[in-house]
């Protein structure tokens, strides 16, 4: 009997999983400065919002369709009085004279929620330094997207650079306004994240960052400064960074008017006022990101004596055969598509060839045709 | 869709069609995939020169060279030509299917919908939405299907032939693709958009019994000769010794198979009100020259052998009196 369908046999049918790795470099241009208005200073890439709980960076003026979201920045602080990462008494005290309180330990509440969990009685733990055996009590959020994160950033592969001195004033232009100055930016990086990672996250693994300044050295327990979480793709840096004394002899000022410790610092100022200052600070932001493929290999295999005729109207003439002269020439056909079907014949998914390959009863075809999850 | 680049490695672009991908959003187990096929969609075979001055290394040059366009995601856009198996690799000659416009007892010649004339070749067929147009129309109009519930009994089926068409193998009892025949036709797909039509018995006209309408509301109908007697039948041989023919009916010159025969109906929605018509179609269709204006809804009839995968698509034209 004559037939256009072959079965697919459990043999034919493998399914494989594999991780695909893209670079994702992000420069301090995207950042600041490329998309700025020449007139009024105004950032067309830079979203900002009326609850102005975070602030968002697009690669392209975000009004435009064109335009692709890249990452969040914003800012909290714990509710909680306690130490903060230097083991030091808050000084100022959390307190409601802020302005913003309720934003920054709302935003501060829900990334530890999310990223860190609850203890035993149902409260929300603090960000805590594995290394330093500290809670980051005053943080930075930088969560990526997915279109940039995928699944999960690639352990190990994490890198920040920003620059942790000068005041906002000399940073208002962008980044490059700080390099006038003569100071180096400091890097952090997960440099131990693809064999020292951390599980105990309910968002799931997680990286300590550490700072790259010659004092401490870099991947001391005080050069942790901040962790990274590969799947949900958040890097949550203490404000202690902004600490004169934390990454080198750097001075800090990350407001406008402010040379004080992080506590201080968190304590004016809005969400907004700080994502601003720390966006001008970065000059480089690249990680590998993670996209776990989950595919199904289909192997097509057209025998020798298989699939040589074709239903194609053209390739009779008076229903003879065009590529034939004699009954006993080679039947030939050329295959440019497959197409995978369900049990009730309904097309669920087709392959087409680059060019169309010869099909005789001399040869045989095998096809792979793989469809990723 | 772009064309695949072709100067290198052969690649092979593989992409879910829509059917498949909303079967995967169902997330029932309905997305398996079972078996496949190999298409020829872009090889025109007429450009296959086995007289090629060259040699037969030259035979296939201009075969082989054929850009080929990315896949296309909508699944009846694509896999319009099958690559067929045959255990036999001596054949010459395949079977075609054809529409019969000539049997007395079929429905008839198709019209050039232009001049409304009888058109041997790429016609259409007009289908009557409901009754007051069927009436308004009345009787012998070329190409005019009845297609409103009442006027639909009496309406002549359609009929497809599946055979060789060629007079270089004559017509015998031993040459003939008779039940068992590798090259005989033994299901048929019809496929047609369930908004406008569905496929009706050619007996009395009922509604026949749908295999699934997919993602762009094309309806899949499938007629088996073994369990669907009253759509798929065999083309009898006739005439006289050493002078045969098929039935008298056939439009097939060569040994015939089997027969296809459908009605086709207007859905209710045609039929009870216009806005399908001004949605999908247009107005001021005259189907007699210099009388009413009709709403019309042009769309494809579309009949796939399962076994030989050979296609036919007839066009269809669903008017209705504005």
């Amino acid at each position: 009997m004559a037939t256009t369908f072959k079965t697919l046999l459990s043999s034919d049918i493998v399914n494989t999983r594999n991780f695909l790795h893209e670079s994702v470099p992000l420069t301090g241009t995207i950042v600041s400065g490329t998309y700025n208005s020449t007139t009024d200073g105004a950032e067309y890439n830079i979203k900002n919002y009326a609850h102005g709980q975070f602030q968002s960076v697009y690669d392209y003026p975000y009004l435009s369709s064109s335009a692709n979201h890249l990452f969040d920045v914003t800012v909290g602080y714990s509710p909680k009085e306690g130490s903060d990462a230097f083991g030091q008494a808050d000084d100022p005290a959390p307190s409601t004279a802020d302005s913003q309180y309720t934003k920054k330990t709302n935003m501060y509440s829900q990334m530890a929620q999310l990223l860190v969990g609850y203890d035993e009685s149902g409260s929300i733990k603090p960000f805590r330094n594995p290394i330093r055996d500290v809670n980051m009590k005053q943080c930075v959020f930088l969560p990526f997207s997915r279109l940039l994160v995928k699944d999960e950033i690639k352990k190990g592969s994490f890198s920040l650079a920003m620059y942790v001195s000068g005041s906002d004033e000399e940073h208002g232009a962008g980044f490059g306004a700080i390099s006038a100055l003569g100071v180096d930016p400091v890097t952090f990086t997960d440099a131990s994240g693809s064999d020292g990672y951390y599980t105990d996250s309910p968002a799931g693994e997680y990286g300590v960052l550490f700072h790259n300044d010659d004092s401490p050295e870099a991947d001391d327990a005080g050069a942790a400064s901040g962790l990274l979480y590969y799947q949900a793709g958040i890097a949550v840096l203490t404000a202690s960074i902004f600490n004169d004394g934390f990454c080198g002899n750097q001075q800090h000022a990350l407001l406008s008017g402010s040379n004080q410790g992080s506590a201080q610092m968190f304590m004016s100022g809005t969400i907004d006022n700080f994502a601003d200052a720390i966006r001008h600070r970065i000059q480089n932001i690249s990680f590998n990101n993670t996209t776990e493929l989950n595919s199904t290999i289909y192997f097509c295999r057209a025998n020798a004596n298989e699939f040589n005729y074709s239903s194609n109207p053209t390739y009779l003439s008076e229903s003879q055969i065009r590529v034939k002269t004699n009954a006993s020439d080679q039947p030939i056909s050329y295959l440019t598509t497959v197409g995978l079907y369900g049990a009730d014949n309904e097309l669920l998914a087709v392959a087409k060839l680059s060019e169309p390959l010869k099909k005789t009863n001399t040869n045989e075809l095998t096809l792979r045709v793989r469809l990723d999850y | 869709m772009a064309f695949l680049d072709n100067s290198g490695d052969i690649i092979l672009d593989a992409v879910l069609t829509d059917t498949g991908r909303m079967r995967l959003a169902r997330g029932d187990g309905s997305f398996r995939i079972a078996k496949f096929a190999f298409g020829d969609d872009e090889i025109n075979y007429e450009s296959y020169n086995k007289n090629h001055a060259s040699g037969s290394a030259y035979y296939d040059l201009t075969v082989l060279q054929t850009p080929i366009l990315e896949a296309f995601t909508n699944n009846t856009s694509t896999m319009k030509s099958k690559l067929l198996t045959v255990a036999r690799q001596d054949l010459l000659y395949l079977p075609v299917i054809r529409l019969n416009h000539d049997g007395n007892s079929f429905a008839g010649s198709t019209r050039n919908l232009s001049t409304r004339a009888d058109a041997d070749a790429g016609g259409s067929y007009i289908v009557t939405a409901d009754e007051s147009s069927r009436q308004n129309i009345g009787n012998g109009q070329i190409g005019v299907l009845h297609g409103d519930s009442t006027g639909v009994t009496d309406q002549n089926p359609l009929a497809f032939d599946q055979g060789l068409d060629t007079t270089a193998v004559s017509i015998s009892t031993n040459n003939a693709l008779s039940p068992g025949n590798p090259l005989r036709e033994t299901q048929y797909i019809v496929e047609v958009d369930d908004r406008f039509l569905k496929v009706a018995t050619p007996a009395d006209g009922s509604i026949a019994s749908v295999s699934f309408v997919d993602d762009d509301q094309i309806a899949s109908y499938f007629f088996s000769e073994v369990a669907d007697t009253a759509y798929v039948e065999n083309i009898t041989i006739g005439g006289n010794e050493g002078n045969r023919v098929n039935d008298n009916q056939s439009p097939l010159r060569g040994p015939a198979g089997s027969r296809l025969k459908i009605k086709l109906r207007a859905t209710e929605a045609a039929t009870n009100g216009t806005y399908l018509f001004t949605k999908f179609g247009n107005t001021g269709y005259q189907v007699i020259a210099g009388g009413d204006n009709y709403y019309y809804i042009d769309t494809t009839l579309r009949i796939t052998g399962f076994t030989t995968g050979y296609r036919v698509d007839i066009p269809i034209r669903l008017v209705k009196k504005q």
